[in-house]
Order: structure tokens, then sequence, then C-alpha cells
């Protein structure tokens, strides 16, 4: 039996040694918002974080977790509802088209402002290019990330 | 916009909670699990397949090799009045026609035991000689109007192009490559299948909820009315799921024998072998224009990939034939059977490389004959359609240039080829294109419910993929009756409350919404109200002494007739009016101007900037729309610069099929995209004044970067994508 402490849970799973993180999130614990896109931890849709890490679930093994804290985007918002200020510049920037990215790009954003990577817009974007957006919001998703680090853009292009 | 509109994405909220849930979320009780063993030959039959050890694998339940093809038919080819995205049903019979496709079908309690056992599956195999490119020598070419002789399908052609081009004195003559590509949603193609009784209950992120209910009817020989497909958020589509998927007849058939509700998941690499892609072409344009770069002549010849078992239509000349007012047109498409699964449709399927080869062109016109970029595109402006005659319903594209060369700068680039750099050593270049798109229309059924608490139900043919057709349904009846958008209850990609058309092609929000008017005014009328101004509904439904008013009203296309088509959509399939009306021709226009840097050391390309101004007609949801631009930019810059299905042509099947290797943009890819709209109403097309934009956002965007690169470099490069090494091979 394992133990997880899942968004302040605990939570006992019995596991197969191969079971991915993500595949007890999803596929056990109705967890959905947590999101397979590729399963092998090339599009981070599947971003969680384990000990205030950011992992991608996919390739962190279930038992890896035991006596761990896991946190998914079911937790982002306060108990009340109220959105945490992240989602809430998602929403302002609409860093979003079909969402399916959505919470892997929030749980990386929260965690990029944590390591503190929000010096500017490219650095930004560096941080956060392990999270694929196909409809390609990604214009709004940095706007967000700086809205919420509380940081103004920076002029840099980049190029 | 009614001040109580609001102007965010409606579904946002639920977004950024992870609450919304997509096909595959969900774990119904007694779940089992299936995956898919595949041919690892491109091409031949199964001799023999082996078994035992996936049976023996804990928790196995069956591994499925063969269906019997009178309990599984075709479900037909979408693009010949069928429901699939190809006509080839796997597991009916030994044939192996690609690399990929699937050859058992393993059902388990738990997902593991399921993919422990497909890997376990070996078969031996007869291979044949497969040819996988336009130019290996098995492929067959055939002349597309030959073999399917619909008018539709026809190349068009006006006046006599060989001979204004022979006779033009400036003449452009270039060959552009455009390799396979695929649309790569982020949600993987996947299905919860269950019976409830005699019900087929399909959950699954479709684009067409209706080819499913009417397509796998027809497979397994049941009534229609005994399937519900539910689809009411889709994780990204772009054309990949826009028909019925050959996974889920053999899931039905499944789920039907172990009795219990199915859950299967496509690997990433098994969607880029058991679904549609963007086929390989290869685009041949001829330009004639006179000294002052008046545009007199275009010819325009495509190759474009399809498989053996159906011919993938191309409508490329469709847009290039009208793109400016050239008189003399000629176009010729061919079609090239290749090993491989259907092609299908990838947004803008055929605009998108369509205008890369004309708008290519173009610009080599406009440096052959000494023109400004943006000026020789204003000077050959159509003032009418040229291959029909008609009026254009509306044609702001003049206006789209002239706002983007303003916002852009336009006036200070040096016209001169490497002549621009940055302060980083890094060459410099500015390019312009322009795109457009056809404006089509479905019919589509639009049902609107008000209880006793004054609470509106909207369900309406059309499917919400990220591109905000929710919002802008929302938008469209708050603002009509003066209530909160977030409070109107919207059903959308759901066969259970309306009849459902594929949404594609950018007549989503075209189709939904005049449906959606029309219902709103016969509300009206059945509460004895006028026929404008915001109302108390939960005081109008008391009033009328109800607790409940439901109104129906479903609208059609220009000049398409009702009956028939209202039938089809009722029957999941496609019934397309446009871009040619009886009265008007009707297309969505976009002008796209582009900074490129191309660091001197490594070559690499970078896209810092980009001004993109759009014809859509009247926007319909300000907020959405701006995104679904900016993510058609990224689009281009991903077609341009990255995305490439690199084909094994000794053994079939795509190399790069994972996320890692096939390079869709990243964040870091990925800079200043400004967007601006023209927001003319449209007068002739739908009440609402609205046309397409999803599509025509990325049209033209990779022939201004590549006009961008020539500016850069001086180089033109005619094979997409351009990679670092033929830039440096070049400077």
């Amino acid at each position: 039996m394992t133990t997880f402490i899942v968004n302040g849970q605990k939570v006992d799973v019995d596991l197969d040694p191969r079971e991915s993180l993500l595949d007890v999130l999803h596929g056990r614990l109705q967890l959905f918002g947590t999101k397979k896109g590729c399963d092998h931890g090339q599009c981070g849709a599947c971003t969680v974080h384990l000990d205030g890490r950011r992992v991608v679930s996919c390739l962190t093994m279930a038992v890896q977790a035991d006596e761990r804290e896991v946190r998914t985007i079911e937790d982002v918002a306060a108990e009340d509802g109220t959105l945490h200020p992240l989602q809430q510049a998602f929403i302002d920037n609409d860093a979003m088209q079909c969402g399916y990215c959505t919470p892997g790009q929030i749980m990386s954003g929260l965690a990029c402002i944590a390591e503190g990577h929000t010096g500017g817009d490219d650095e930004i974007r560096e941080h956060m290019s392990g999270n694929l957006c196909r409809c390609g919001a990604y214009v709004g998703i940095v706007a967000a990330i700086r809205q919420a680090a509380g940081q103004t853009a920076t002029r840099q292009t980049g190029a | 916009m009614n001040p109580t509109s609001t102007a965010q994405r409606v579904d946002a909220h639920a977004k950024v909670t992870g609450a919304l849930r997509y096909g595959a979320d969900r774990l119904p009780d007694d779940l089992a699990y299936a995956v898919f063993a595949v041919a690892t030959i491109g091409k031949g039959r199964v001799v023999d397949i082996d078994t035992d050890a996936a049976h023996r694998v804990p928790g196995v339940h069956s591994v499925i090799t063969r269906i019997d093809p009178d309990e599984l038919r075709s479900p037909g080819f979408i693009m010949a009045n069928g429901y699939g995205f190809q006509s080839l049903q796997p597991l009916v019979d030994d044939r192996v026609a690609y690399r990929g496709q699937p050859i058992a079908l393993v059902l388990a309690d738990t997902l593991l035991a399921a993919v422990e056992a497909a890997e376990l599956v070996t078969a031996t195999y007869e291979a044949e000689p497969i040819a996988v490119t336009l130019d290996d020598p098995g492929a067959e070419t055939i002349t597309q109007a030959e073999a399917i002789p619909i008018p539709m399908l026809a190349d068009t052609i006006t006046g006599d192009a060989d001979a204004a081009f022979a006779a033009a004195p400036v003449q452009v003559d270039v060959e552009l490559h455009g390799p396979a590509q695929h649309q790569v949603p982020m949600e993987l193609i996947s299905s919860v299948v269950e019976w409830r009784g005699d019900t087929l209950v399909v959950h699954e992120g479709t684009q067409n909820s209706g080819a499913i209910q009417n397509g796998v009817a027809q497979q397994l020989g049941i009534d229609p009315a005994r399937v519900e497909v539910i689809s009411p958020s889709v994780g990204g589509g772009f054309g990949q799921k826009n028909s019925l998927q050959p996974h889920i007849g053999p899931l039905a058939i499944a789920a039907r024998r172990l009795g219990r509700p199915i859950k299967l998941v496509l690997t990433r690499p098994q969607t880029f072998h058991q679904a549609s892609f963007r086929p390989a072409s290869r685009q041949r344009v001829r330009l004639g224009a006179d000294t002052s770069g008046r545009l007199l002549a275009a010819i325009h010849e495509i190759d474009q990939q399809t498989s053996r078992h159906d011919l993938f239509p191309g409508l490329y000349t469709e847009v290039s034939s009208r793109l400016y007012g050239i008189r003399d047109f000629r176009g010729r498409q061919r079609l090239v059977r290749t090993d491989v699964q259907t092609p299908g449709y990838m947004r803008a399927p055929f605009e998108h490389m369509s205008v890369h080869a004309i708008e290519s062109a173009v610009d080599e016109i406009a440096y052959a004959t000494g023109q400004d970029p943006v000026q020789i595109r204003l000077a050959n402006d159509a003032t009418a359609d040229p291959v029909t005659g008609l009026p254009f319903s509306s044609r702001h594209v003049a206006e789209c240039l002239r706002r983007g060369a303003e916002r852009f700068g336009w006036a200070e680039r040096d016209p001169q080829p490497r002549s621009m750099r940055a302060s980083d050593g890094s060459l410099v270049g500015w390019g312009v294109a322009i795109g457009a798109y056809p404006g089509s229309v479905t019919p589509a059924i639009a049902r609107l419910s008000v209880d006793a608490t004054g609470t509106i139900t909207v369900a309406v043919a059309g499917h919400e993929m990220g591109q905000g057709i929710r919002t802008a349904i929302a938008r469209l009846v708050a603002d009509d009756l003066g209530i909160d958008p977030t409070a109107i209850v919207i059903s959308v990609g759901d066969t259970r409350h309306a009849p459902q058309h594929l949404t594609a092609g950018s007549w989503g929000t075209a189709s939904a919404l005049p449906a959606v008017h029309a219902a709103l005014g016969r509300l009206r009328t059945e509460l004895g109200l006028p026929a404008t101004g915001a109302l108390d509904l939960r005081a109008e439904v008391a009033a009328a002494g109800r607790s409940r008013v439901d109104v129906e009203a479903a609208t059609v296309g220009a000049g398409q007739p009702t009956e028939p088509v209202v039938d089809r959509l009722r029957t999941g399939l496609v019934a397309i009016a446009g871009p040619e009306y009886p009265e008007f021709v009707t297309f969505s226009y976009i002008a796209h101007f582009v900074e490129v840097r191309v660091e001197p050391t490594t070559c690499r390309i970078r896209v810092p900037r980009v001004v993109s101004v759009a014809d859509c007609g009247r926007v319909a949801s300000p907020v959405t729309a701006a995104s679904q631009v900016r993510g058609g930019v990224i689009w281009g810059i991903g077609a341009t610069l990255r995305e490439q299905s690199v084909v094994d042509t000794r053994y079939g099947g795509f190399l790069n099929s994972t996320m890692e290797e096939y390079p869709i943009p990243v964040n870091a890819d990925v800079h200043r995209i400004d967007v601006d709209f023209v927001d003319q109403p449209d007068p002739l097309l739908n009440p609402m004044g609205v046309k397409g934009l999803g599509e025509v956002a990325m049209v033209g965007v990779s022939a201004a970067i590549g006009n961008a690169v020539f500016h850069a470099t001086g180089t033109r490069f005619r094979r997409l994508p351009i990679h670092i090494e033929d830039v440096l091979a070049s400077i």
C-alpha cells in the first residue's frame, strides 16, 4: 500500500510498480484535470507538483510519490472557490483555447513564479517551453504569468 | 455590444480549474481498457498472428484479431457520402494497407495489462513493395477532374492562361514543396464507449458527433436513434477529429461482447498512423505580369498525395484563382496514390499551401518589376469574383493591407535583400502576404428552452474545440435578451440535444449563429414579445402562463434547398454551401506582416514580430477571435520553420511520430503577435454579418515568412519547412 498526500488529503492506493503517477491521478483518483497528451514527458499537460516542485506525472512512477505531497490543478483555487491570481490572470489574458493544456500550464506557471524565473518575457518563455499548447495561446500564457508575478513586460524581443 | 455582455471566454473558469471534462475523462463502473497492436510492415498481408502470450497476461479478457465484415461494415469515406476519415476499416480482413494499421485489439481489466498484452502480440506478414512519397516509383498519379468527375472538384479555368502567360513580358515559374504534416491536437484521440440497454453511448472528443452517430450505426446495422455521441468540449481538433475514427466500431462490438464500458486512448505515435494528416503536395505556379507588375495570367498545378483506398480531393485552385483579379487562370489538380492511411484535413487544408505558392510567386513578380510588395498586392486587388463574375459579398483585403502596413511600420523597409541588420548582427527581413479562405455555411438546427426560473438552454449544431463557439453563442443570446452570458446553458457537440453537423472549414460560428438568431425570434414570437429589447425571461414565462417554453429553428446556407440539406444534417452527412452562392461569392481575408531575424552563425530563423489584420466580417467574439488569429499565426510559424512528418521510404509510416520529434512551436518560438480586425459586417452571408476566421488566420503566414527570409538572406527557399541547413548552405 502506498500513501500519498494528494491535495492535502491522505490517500492509500494499492499500486502496480509500473503505474505512472498520471495514470493513478487521472485513471484511479478521478482527478481529471491532470491530462495525458503524450505519456512521454514531452508535452507537459500532466504537470503536477511533487513536494512543491513541478514534475511531469507521466514520467513519475506513482510509487515514487510514497509519503510525499502531490498537488494538482484541483487544489489551486481556494476552498471557497476564489481563484488563484494566476488562474484569474489566465482568464484575463485569454491564455487558452481548447483548454486541454491549461491545467499543466498553470501548474508549471505557479512553479515558474516560485522558482523566480519571471525576470522578463524571454525568461518566462524559456521556462514555460516544456508545456506545449497546440492552439497557440503562448502570448496570453506569458502575459498571464507576468501579470501574476506582478511584473511589467520587458521590451526584449528575444530574437 | 450590450453592456451586460462580458468579453471573456465563457468556459474559461472551468478550464483554469481543471473542472472541464473532455471525451475520455470518465471512469464508469466496471470499466475495461482497450489497446491496439499495430502492423509493422508498410503494406501486404497478415499471414499469421500469435496472441497466446497476450492472452496469458493476468487481467486480459480477449484479443480481437478479426471481426466479420458483416458485423462491422465500411463506414464509407467522408468525402464520398460516408462517415469515416477513410473507407478502410481495419480488423475485417488480412490486408495491411499502411504501417501502423491495427491488427489486434486487446481488452483487459487494467490499462497496464492491456498495454503489456498488446506488446506481446506478434504477427508474420507477406510484405509488398511500398510507395510513400510523391516521387516513389510505385506511386500512381491520376488527374482529379477525371477520377472524380463532379463539378466542385473540376479544375478552375478562366480565359486562356497559357496564351496570356506566354505573352506576358514578366514571367515567374516556381515549384514549391509542402511536406506531410500532422495536426497533433493536445487531446489524444480517445473514447469511452458503453451500451446502456440497446443504446450505444460514445464519449469522444470530436468535431463531428453526427458522423459518429450515423456512421457507427451504419457499420453495426443499428438505428442511429440508438446511438448517443457526447462531445461538449474537444481538446483541439484541427481537422484530425472531423469524422468517424475506425476504432469506434470495434470498441462498440467489444463493449457489447464484454458487457462492460470500454476506454481507449490512442498513443501519440498511433495518432500519427491511425488518423488523417496533411498530405504532401507539390505546387507549380507560373505567373505572368506586365512591367508595371499588373498580373496577367496564372497557371497553378498541384500534385497531392492520397491513399490507395480513397481519393482525398484537393481544392487548391478554389482560393488561388480568387486571390487577385487575374482574368486568365488555369488550375490542374492531380492526386498521387501512396501506401498510407487516407490523408485529410488539417487547418487551412488546401489554402495554406496554395496561397504559400501564389504569394511566394507574387513576391518574385514584385522584385522582378521593382514594385513594393504591398503596393503590387493593392494594385492587383479584385473588384468582382474573377471565376464567376459575381460580386464578393464583402472583400476588405486592401484595408487589411493598408492597416497592417501602418501598424507594422512597413514604410521604413529598405527593399534591398540583406540590407537590414539588427544590433547583434542578425540579418533582418520584412515580408508580407495576404490570405483568403472560403466562406462556407452548413445547415443548423437550434433549440431554445426557457424554464420557470428563467434559465435558458441553447442546443445547436456545433462543436467547441477551443475556437470559442460557445462564447460566440453566449454573446449573441446575451446581447439579444439582455442577460448574463454566463447564466446561459449551452449544449454543443451532443447528438441528444440537436442534430450535429461537422464543425470545420471555419463555418461553425457562421452556421450556428443564424440558427440561434432565428430561434431567438421564434422565442419572442412564442411569448408575444417585441422583436428586440431586454427581457426578464422568468417574468415573461410566468406572464404567458407557462412552466416552460421550447422553440426550434433551422437555417441553411443561401441558395441551399432546405429539406434535402436538413435531411443530410440529420443523417450526419456534410452539407456545405459556398463559397459560391447564387448571387455572390464569400471569402474571409487577412494580411500578415512578418519580421524575421536570421542569426548569422547558426542561421537560426526567429520570428520576433508579426502584425495580422483580418476581415472576418463582424467579429462575433473579440477576445476569442484575437486568440484564434494568434494561434493561426503560430501554426504558420510551425508549418514554415518546423513541422514535417518524415516518411520512411523503406518500411512505411512516419518516423517522427512523437511530440518530441514532430516539433510543434513551443513558447520560446513565439514573440510579439499584434492582431487587428476590419470588423465590417458582411451584408449578405447571414443576418449577423459574420464570416469564418479560424483558418484564414493561418493562410499566408508561411509566404510572409518565406518572403521575409528572402529579404533577409537574398535566397528563395522552395521547400517547406525552411531548415537551418538550407539557409547555411545558401549564405
